[in-house]
């Protein structure tokens, strides 16, 4: 697989990592080549001080979407991270897998950090945790004013993911409202996490178990269209392809799954009297190239979209953010200098939500778009 | 002085005037200078770190001993003024995406890797100048020259990810060079840090600068062997208002070369001029759709720009120019459309391998009317070594991609595939051209370089180097 890669550099373009610290060892061409060369000749380098190097990763995906070579840099870094794991990822997993508990309002998701990483280090990420119980919220000025009729009447599952399920529990009420209003009728269905923390940090049996949970879901409800509002949910649920009967189910659950953004398409909103001054949107990494989200804040907002990301990161990152959150904030510090000063900024990925809320400047307000919909 | 006798890879025997001696690894005392001099993440010492500083976008490869990353010129003063008295072998690097292994460090000693030097410190409207750091990467300037309605034309197709530190040490050619030249006709002035130490300022920020010896175009395209380049100053136009693209397809090789020929001749000079054979053609067929006529075997590829008025005209005078060598189809890109038109070119390279695995990407350039031979003949060689041979490439400036395909992983092939690329090489030289209009000879075609430049010419150019660099420390292993 790594040595697919034939060094060609483009994916140099667009990773994040690298061009906030321009470190060339912390590009998506260092990782592939060090998994070739771990791979090629055994003795030459250290299978852990590899796995350390390579797994400064922000698992974004930018780099597999440009390569021409179909080399999947963030893949080989969880299986690096699978064949040594560490803290970091024991964290991460335990974060993930006790969602539930962490993300309950009464529960304070640090505590179960244990005291010896509680260091300064942790400091913003204890922050962000602390970011994810809810907050008050954006306050709401885009009015629906008309649905269309193109949905009415059809019957669609709702994967809200795990932040709006335990955390941001009105990202879920706006999600069912606007489905309401677009006539649609929502299937029950119990989803697990969509796993795409768990797998990038290296927990193939825990992430597979999700998938299988979820594609179940799925095949029982009659393999309905299905809604998200979360870009790294909806990219991880389309990368499931291993967990099919066949290549035509697959299709079939790819094409199923529908950004709630486009289904808004052609409604219409109208700006209300208390709109917060100057928007700017962050651009998932996760997200795809269609962006209905922006499509559809572009749409709204017009001229109040001041500004938007297109290659910055949020600065996340997942794992490598707990091991080494000097880098996750360098790529961060980039992401707000693109960002400016807005009034508001607003996303449509629940991870960049709560990265960005954590670090923004003291006067911008920072949230999913769908806390803006009254 | 020493001569000494050297066999060639191929078993040609090359003579060197002298063989420098160079330091055999790093002491402790070469290791506490550098991580003195270059202290935290600004050094690296572990071999994980450094593999990725071993190889380039040629695939060549050698484990450097240490790695360095300057933030600032004096950082490199001081290293270079060590690394003369030290004898240590020195490799600036920037993105490594060269193709022929010139960012390789063959002799083990210290990569530079410039990427910590990437601010653009000037970007000027009234000189039309910008003044940048090496480590910037040229899409970025050309995207803020954009923002200040100025464009900075080279545009190599690695313009994104490699930077201008690269281009400027490698002459970066591009798809518009045969309107706006190459990465050499735009860089007016240059900041250098020589072996020893010596900081040389060449050239300005006037456009016009007739005294003296040019050592500005003296340093663009010597890829690091004469000193390690700190701030460069570059030429802006104004930008084109618009552009339009035409994509024209023929039913063979010489109307597509009577095509271009009669749009040259009609007084239209495109930004860009590309072309294709006809394996090219079926290639990018295989990955998606192309808007040429079914039965085209060659196809050219037009891009003007200007005012909205002269596009409009010349897109109008160029396909009446057309005309006369009966193209098959004739199909004009605007706007969004002309995106459609350049992804075809785009996907050459990926699509290539779906004929073979591998690849030898070779860029000879020959006069231009020689390129309808060019490429029969290159297309003669594939098939007498039983290869596939794709050609295609910036037919305005007869530069040719010749890709050779084969699979790597059967020596036959590769025994084949590299008879074709030694045939190739001595085609273009016997046209009258060059074995690389763009990529350099580094590694991979250094053996070559005595065949296409005579004593007289390498006798001098060795002399050059040695006035700027002595001891021998810059990039050494490299072809001219
Ligand atoms: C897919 C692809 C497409 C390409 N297309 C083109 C093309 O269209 N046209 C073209 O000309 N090339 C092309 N190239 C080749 C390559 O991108 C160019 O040679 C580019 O200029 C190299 O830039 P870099 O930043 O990667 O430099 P590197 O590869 O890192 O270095 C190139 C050389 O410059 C030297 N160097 C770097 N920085 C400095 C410095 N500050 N001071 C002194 N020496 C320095 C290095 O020692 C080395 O010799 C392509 C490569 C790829 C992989
Ligand atoms: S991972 Fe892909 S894009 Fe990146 S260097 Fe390798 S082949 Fe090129
Ligand atoms: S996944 Fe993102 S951070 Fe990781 S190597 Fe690829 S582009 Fe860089």
């Amino acid at each position: 697989m790594s040595g697919d890669c034939i060094l060609c550099g483009k994916c140099l373009e667009v990773c994040p990592l690298l061009r906030a610290t321009g470190r060339e060892e912390l590009g998506p061409r260092a990782k592939a080549d060090l998994c070739f060369l771990l791979g090629d000749d055994e003795t030459l380098l250290s299978g852990e001080d590899v796995a350390k190097l390579a797994g400064l990763c922000l698992g974004c995906h930018r780099c597999k979407a440009v390569c021409s070579q179909g080399v999947d840099v963030p893949g080989l870094v969880a299986a690096l991270r699978l064949a040594h794991p560490d803290f970091k990822g024991w964290l991460w997993k335990t974060w993930l897998t006790h969602a539930r508990e962490l993300w309950s309002s009464t529960s304070l998701a640090a505590k179960l950090i244990p005291k010896n990483f509680q260091s300064e280090k942790f400091g913003p990420f204890l922050k962000m945790l602390a970011g994810l119980k809810g907050g008050p919220g954006l306050e709401p000025f885009l009015i629906p004013e008309i649905f269309p009729d193109t949905y009415r009447g059809e019957r669609m599952l709702l994967f809200a993911g795990c932040t709006a399920n335990y955390v941001q529990g009105r990202w879920l009420v706006t999600a069912l409202r606007l489905l309401d209003g677009l006539g649609i009728e929502v299937l029950p269905g119990d989803f697990k996490c969509c796993g795409g923390g768990l797998s990038s940090a290296g927990f193939d049996v825990e992430s597979e178990a999700m998938a299988c949970k979820n594609i179940d879901v799925w095949r029982k409800a009659g393999k309905p269209k299905m809604v998200l509002f979360c870009a790294s949910c909806l990219s991880s649920l389309g990368g499931y392809e291993n967990y099919f009967e066949d290549s035509e189910e697959f299709i079939s659950w790819q094409r199923s799954l529908m950004p709630l953004s486009a289904l808004l398409r052609e409604a219409t909103f109208v700006v209300s009297e208390k709109a917060s001054g100057k928007v700017a949107y962050h651009r998932p990494c996760h997200v795809d190239k269609a962006d209905s989200d922006y499509m559809f804040l572009h749409n709204a907002l017009g001229n109040r979209l001041i500004v938007s990301t297109s290659r910055e990161c949020c600065g996340f990152g997942g794992v490598m953010r707990l091991g080494t959150p000097a880098l996750a904030d360098a790529v961060n510090r980039d992401c707000w200098e693109k960002l400016g000063t807005p009034d508001v900024v607003l996303t449509g990925c629940s991870a960049c939500a709560a990265q960005l809320a954590a670090t923004a400047p003291n006067e911008v307000r920072v949230g999913h778009w769908l806390e803006i919909i009254a | 002085m020493r001569f000494c006798l050297l066999l060639t890879p191929r078993g040609r025997s090359r003579t060197f005037r002298s063989m420098p001696i160079y330091a055999e690894s790093l002491t402790s005392a070469h290791r506490l200078f550098l991580t003195d001099h270059f202290p935290g993440d600004g050094c690296l010492l572990s071999q994980e770190g450094m593999a990725a500083f071993s190889a380039d976008a040629s695939q060549e490869r050698a484990m450097p001993w240490a790695v360095v990353r300057p933030e600032n010129r004096g950082q490199i003063e001081e290293l270079l003024k060590w690394a003369d008295s030290e004898r240590m072998p020195i490799y600036g690097r920037a993105r490594g995406t060269g193709r022929v292994g010139n960012a390789v460090p063959t002799h083990g000693g210290v990569v530079v890797s410039m990427l910590g030097m990437n601010r653009i410190l000037d970007v000027d409207e009234n000189d039309f100048v910008a003044v940048v750091q090496p480590g910037v990467v040229t899409g970025d300037l050309q995207a803020a020259c954009i923002d200040r309605k100025m464009m900075y034309p080279p545009d190599p197709a690695s313009v994104k990810y490699s930077t201008l530190g690269g281009n400027v040490s490698t002459c970066a050619g591009g798809l518009k060079a045969v309107k706006y030249g190459v990465t050499r006709d735009w860089v007016m002035g240059l900041e250098s840090v020589l072996p020893g130490g010596k900081v040389l300022r060449t050239g300005g920020r006037s456009h016009k600068n007739v005294v003296g010896l040019d050592l500005t175009r003296l340093f663009v395209g010597s890829n690091g062997k004469l000193g390690l380049v700190t701030e460069i100053i570059v030429k802006l136009i104004p930008l084109p208002e618009t552009s339009a693209s035409v994509l024209v397809g023929f039913s063979d090789l010489r109307s597509s070369m009577d095509g271009a020929r009669a749009v040259f001749r009609s007084g239209v000079l495109p930004a860009a001029c590309e072309f294709m054979d006809k394996v090219t053609i079926q290639a990018v067929r295989q990955v998606g759709d192309v808007p040429l006529a079914a039965n085209a075997q060659a196809a050219l590829l037009f891009m003007v720009d200007g005012s909205e008025a002269g596009v409009e005209a010349e897109v109008r005078q160029l396909v009446t120019a057309l005309n006369e060598s009966s193209p098959v189809s004739v199909e004009i890109g605007r706007g969004k459309d002309e995106e459609k038109i350049w992804a075809v070119r785009r996907t050459i390279s990926p699509a290539a391998f779906r004929i073979r695995p591998n690849k030898f990407a070779e860029d000879i350039s020959v006069p231009r009317g020689t390129v309808a031979e060019a490429v029969e003949r290159a297309h003669q060689i594939g098939e007498e070594c039983g290869l596939i041979v794709l050609c295609f490439g910036h037919l305005g400036d007869g530069n040719i991609h010749v890709n050779i395909m084969h699979d790597a992983s059967v020596p036959d092939e590769v025994v084949r595939a590299c008879r074709a690329k030694d045939a190739v090489f001595r085609l273009a030289i016997e046209l009258g051209g060059t074995i690389s209009g763009e990529h350099g000879t580094g590694l991979t075609k250094a053996s070559f370089v005595s065949e296409q430049l005579s004593q007289e010419e390498i006798g001098l150019m060795t002399s050059i180097k040695q006035v700027f660099d002595p001891n021998s420390i810059m990039n050494p292993g490299k072809g001219w």
